[in-house]
């Protein structure tokens, strides 16, 4: 049973969720309310779990305790049927494009159209057509995967996630490997799907300076929590150490540069320190 | 100790990686009737591993038919029975070897072929972007190609026989100089549809291809996302295919005798 649905402005509820990980724990007793409509970015340290995190919000994975509720719907008690039906509505830009090589890049945009819908051939070209549009690539329509810059390969991915205007899109690292020009043009268009459609999306990103352009509300997560969150002007100045360590890019903090290790002297093989 | 340990290890592995294979065959067998909506990707793979395969069947089919009526030929002298040569030769082929080396064949070929394509599927996260757009992966990417090699196998098999008998045919009454109203009437008089030729060539092809597609899909779908781990399951569906091939051989022989 999924609990009492959100509030309206809250599209994704994430209420006490903890996750372990080959006997790390990624997530402890998380809480989130992601708002409806809104460009919402995750940031934090590598490793602390941004990407674990829509992976729990898409359903492919589950947590160990806690719940997950995106539109009223607590994910992980989802069927098959009930967890794509909700996919359906969501919109997901991987971090390495995930293109099908198998299509061209007009083929990649139009897969979802072609397996969700019975539109006529027409219509699916002009969709399709459309979407390359605003992402710059409608002459690459008929190039393969493989062909395409790593950048070109996000935008394609791009167009294939906003193909069917979702209610959601979760945008893991959209930023990498963009140009200037791309990542304007990017930065650009995030914001007029969420303005001009009402499209929440969901930022994963590093880039603190494309994240202040375009974010409405920024939650930074460290140790298996959120540890600080607020709007992009506010939240590098509240003074926690853990946001003036991040935004700061310092190397000493509560974050450890170094990954947990024996003793540094020894695995190079000098006698222990008061040895 | 420590070999008995390692012992115990790679029969525990092995007897776990027969129990995954079984349990995924009934994931695919539910999957099937999903993937019958794409009817169109069933007939792409069709191509793929079987109209892709033609060659290397044709080509090995009229081969193993020149070599075993040579060397049927110089044994059957022996008894003066070389009248015989395209009967036994037909009988061969029908019962053992049209089934079970086009079977190894498609495993080198299309198997591998299969096993390496889910495997860098899976690799590049295109398996996790259909299952985010909503697509079942079990209905699109591993039915097709379970049902493309399942139905493949037999007419391959089917091409193989012909193919063999036609070199068994041209070494013996070509060159040879058996006679060929012999050689045909002989075949045809000895030959039974039902014992020689619907169960080798039609059952044993059918347990052939199921088996070769399975092992083929499970183990590109199982593979690490690496690419030794895609290495590695390439040459796990040779060697796990041809030694499935050959004992279930034993098996079909058995009971189909």
């Amino acid at each position: 049973m999924n609990a009492a649905a959100p509030s309206d402005d809250t599209l994704i509820r994430i209420r006490g969720l903890t996750t372990v990980l080959s006997g790390k724990k990624v997530f402890d007793a998380l809480d989130m309310d992601i708002p409806r409509g809104k460009v919402t970015a995750i940031m934090g340290p590598s490793g602390t779990g941004k990407t674990t995190l829509l992976k729990h919000i898409t359903g492919q994975m589950r947590g160990d305790a806690g719940q997950v509720q995106v539109d009223g719907k607590n994910v992980p008690e989802l069927g098959r049927e009930a967890l794509y039906a909700l996919r359906e509505k969501i919109g997901y830009l991987f971090q390495n494009s995930a293109l099908l090589t198998d299509f061209d890049v007009f083929e990649n945009v139009a897969f979802p159209l072609r397996q969700h819908t019975r539109l006529p051939e027409v219509l699916i070209r002009n969709i399709v057509l459309t979407k390359l549009q605003a992402v710059g690539l409608r002459g690459a329509a008929q190039l393969a995967p493989s062909e395409l810059s790593g950048g070109m390969a996000r935008r394609v991915a791009l167009a294939r996630a906003i193909v069917f205007d979702p209610m959601l899109i979760l945008y893991d690292e959209p930023f990498v490997g963009l140009d200037p020009i791309a990542l304007n043009q990017v930065l650009k268009l995030i914001r007029t799907l969420n303005e001009t459609l009402g499209i929440t999306s969901v930022l994963v990103a590093h880039e603190l300076d494309a994240i202040k352009q375009v974010a409405d509300h920024i939650f930074l997560i460290a140790n298996g929590k959120v540890v600080a969150q607020g709007d992009p002007k506010t939240i590098a100045g509240d003074g926690s150490p853990w946001t003036r360590q991040f935004f700061g890019g310092e190397a000493d903090g509560p974050v450890p540069f170094q990954y947990p290790a024996g003793d540094y002297a020894e695995a190079l093989g000098f006698p222990r320190s008061g040895a | 100790m420590n070999a008995r340990i390692e012992r115990d290890n790679i029969v525990t592995q092995a007897l776990g990686q027969i129990g995954a294979c079984g349990l995924f065959l009934l994931q695919i067998l539910a999957a099937i009737p999903r993937s019958l909506r794409y009817v169109r990707e069933t007939v792409r793979q069709l191509w793929f591993v079987g109209a892709m395969s033609l060659t290397i069947i044709m080509v090995c089919g009229l081969f193993v038919g020149m070599v075993l009526a040579l060397q049927l030929y110089h044994v059957l002298s022996i008894f003066g029975g070389t009248a015989a040569t395209g009967t036994v030769v037909a009988i061969s082929i029908y019962r053992e070897l049209g089934p079970v080396i086009t079977a190894l064949l498609f495993a080198g070929r299309a198997g591998t072929a299969i096993t390496a394509e889910i495997g860098l599927m899976r690799a590049t996260d295109q398996i996790a972007a259909m299952e985010l757009m909503a697509v079942d992966p079990l209905a699109y990417v591993a039915a097709p190609r379970f049902l493309a090699g399942l139905i493949a196998l037999p007419l391959l098999c089917c091409v193989f026989s012909a193919l063999g008998i036609f070199g068994g045919h041209l070494v013996g009454v070509t060159w040879l100089g058996i006679d060929n109203g012999t050689f045909w009437s002989n075949m045809t008089a000895t030959v039974d549809v039902w014992k020689d030729i619907i169960s080798g060539v039609v059952w044993k092809s059918l347990a052939f291809g199921a088996v070769v597609a399975l092992i083929a899909v499970f183990q590109g779908y199982t593979a690490p996302p690496t690419s030794e781990g895609v290495a590695y399951a390439t040459t796990r569906t040779v060697v796990a295919s041809s030694i499935a091939i050959l004992a279930l051989d034993f098996v079909l022989t058995a009971f189909l005798m």
